[in-house]
């Protein structure tokens, strides 16, 4: 099987700004999530792959094609751009009818697919109204409506989930995998880990428009495992608990605050120190009222990585 | 080819659709009504001058020289510009179709915007005009033909090079009226040959060559040598022709880089 993507010392960057540097990597196929956090360059590589704009240097072929104002190219991919810009005079069906027509498709055939597509993403009650009068969460269903109406092999989709109240938000991933399962690849990017993890293993990290890491999730995870976490924890005896936390396997400093209410801790351990947690405080009397983790986001992660 | 004439088409008749109660329509139609306005208040006030010097003076001091270029740059500017201030350029961008269509598409509705208003707005300056009572030429044929075939003529000339300038340039409205009122006027003013690189220059042709008495009375329509109406018309249909034909070249091969 050919690659899905191939990218060789791919550059991007937009006058003095830079958007990718020296990207060299190649994508199989199936469900890939582009993590970072935001200006790591997702939306640059999502742009040079969907052949919206032309890299800087280097060379990118997706399905075998430079993907840049390539006709070819764009009949068998779907963009679901990350702006939130729609015709706001058209209805939800007449934007994507319109679209499909483009496309090459039939009056006739266009509407009908354009019905199929928009109930896919859940607007089937709302295809008849104007998208000026659709909600954020709305409005991003139409876009990923028109990138999979006519049925493309690789859908390109720049943070699709965005926007979305939860319900919405795991109809759309029942939506992707259910892309996925009938062999349409797909390129999803998100600064949300969790968001990308119930969609797919198979990931790519960018930051600061490198790559900082490819590959499946638990090997990301296996990264983090070895990155000391903080927990702060408010409390009324933060004394007392710290006592009790000394030995506790994985727990590497313990930092308690002046008035004796908080106590910051590093573990290497995140998950097993939150097991132990609860049955530990209960012995102390510690009386938790809060705990947080502050470094859990995925800036964190890059932090940690690129340091 | 028959994939660019079906998705011009379609592109075309989609803009129509959307083209008429937007603002900028209403913007159009409000400046076009000002040279009828103008003509209708002077008609109305004078007992002096004749309905067909009024008719020639507005039509070709404010009609043509102001309300044409100006008209066709609003429409004509926002050809590909609107597309990527909406950011919307991305769906047309992102499908298989000749780049070129999206100009040639969304600038034929343009254009048919201008004709409409512009045909409107000279028929019915020279109908306005004609109100004066005072003796002399009245509004005949000469004049009203002649003034709405170059408002149409530079509709169409002057929303085709604005278009192109939205392919090439970030900021075609600066570019456009830079052009209309700086550079033709000034290329205007200057001796030998140089007025023949205007655009007002072969509308000034057509109608000298084909208008009545009345326009001679217009500053600049008896003095100087002019070209026939045919070969006004024909040197303009080539320029617009090869204007469009490099912004077709241009938008095939430039990106259009939106910010999220």
């Amino acid at each position: 099987m050919s690659a899905l993507l191939v990218a060789r010392e791919l550059a991007r960057w937009y006058g003095p700004v830079v958007g990718l540097v020296d990207i060299s990597l190649t994508l199989e196929g199936g469900i890939i999530g582009l993590l970072g956090p935001n200006g790591a360059g997702k939306s640059t590589f999502l742009k040079l792959v969907a052949g919206e704009i032309r890299p800087s240097r280097g060379t990118i072929l997706v399905l075998g094609r430079d993907p840049f104002a390539n006709r070819a190219h764009f009949a068998e991919t779907g963009f679901c751009p990350q702006q939130d810009a729609l015709y706001g005079e058209m209805t939800g069906l007449a934007f994507v009818t319109f679209l499909l027509r483009l496309s090459g498709w039939s009056k006739r055939e266009a509407r009908a697919q354009a019905a199929r597509a928009l109930e896919r993403v859940g607007l089937a009650d709302a295809m008849h109204r104007r998208t000026r009068e659709y909600s954020r969460g709305m409005r991003q269903r139409a876009k990923i409506a028109q990138a999979i109406a006519h049925g493309p092999r690789l859908l390109v989709a720049d943070e699709p989930l965005s926007g979305l109240d939860p319900i919405a938000r795991r109809s759309v991933v029942d939506l992707l995998l259910d892309l996925a399962r009938d062999g349409v690849h797909i390129l999803v990017s998100s600064h949300v880990l969790h968001e990308v993890e119930g969609l797919t293993r198979n990931v790519l990290l960018l930051h600061r428009g490198r790559v900082l890491a490819q590959g499946e999730v638990p090997e990301i995870r296996t990264l983090l495992s070895r990155h000391p976490r903080k927990v702060d924890i408010h409390l009324r005896d933060a004394r007392a608990l710290a006592r009790a936390l000394v030995d506790l396997p994985g727990v590497r400093a313990l930092h308690l605050s002046q008035d004796e209410t908080s106590l910051g801790i590093e573990t290497s351990d995140l998950e097993g120190f939150l097991a132990a947690l609860p049955a530990v405080a209960a012995r102390a009397r510690a009386g938790i009222r809060s705990l947080e983790t502050p470094d859990a986001g995925l800036e964190a992660v890059f932090d940690y990585l690129v340091n | 080819m028959a994939g660019l004439a079906r998705s011009t088409l379609l592109l075309f008749s989609t803009q129509m659709s959307r083209v008429w109660w937007s603002r900028r329509t209403l913007f159009c139609l409000a400046l076009a009504g000002a040279a009828p306005a103008m003509a209708w208040i002077v008609a109305s006030s004078t007992t002096r001058v004749p309905a067909g010097a009024i008719a020639a003076h507005v039509g070709w001091l404010l009609l043509l020289q102001v309300i044409v270029p100006l008209l066709a740059l609003v429409c004509g500017s926002a050809v590909i510009t609107e597309e990527i201030e909406d950011r919307t350029i991305t769906y047309l961008f992102s499908r298989p179709i000749p780049r070129a269509a999206v100009l040639l598409g969304r600038w034929l509705a343009a254009l048919v915007l201008v004709s409409v208003l512009l045909g409107l707005s000279a028929a019915l300056t020279a109908a306005l005009a004609s109100r004066s009572a005072a003796p002399g030429p009245a509004v005949d044929r000469g004049i009203t033909v002649p003034l709405v075939e170059a408002a149409l003529l530079g509709g169409a000339v002057y929303s085709g090079l604005f278009a192109a300038a939205g392919v090439f340039f970030r900021h075609p409205m600066i570019v456009g009226l830079g052009y209309a009122f700086a550079i033709e006027g000034f290329l205007a003013n200057l001796p030998g040959r140089n007025q023949a690189l205007t655009v007002q220059y072969y509308l000034r042709s057509l109608i000298a060559d084909t208008g009545s008495a009345p326009w001679r009375t217009v500053e600049g329509f008896s003095s100087a040598r002019f070209e026939s109406a045919h070969s006004s018309i024909l040197t303009l249909a080539v320029a617009l022709l090869l204007v469009l034909s490099l912004a077709c070249w241009r938008i095939s091969r430039r990106e259009f880089v939106l910010s999220a």
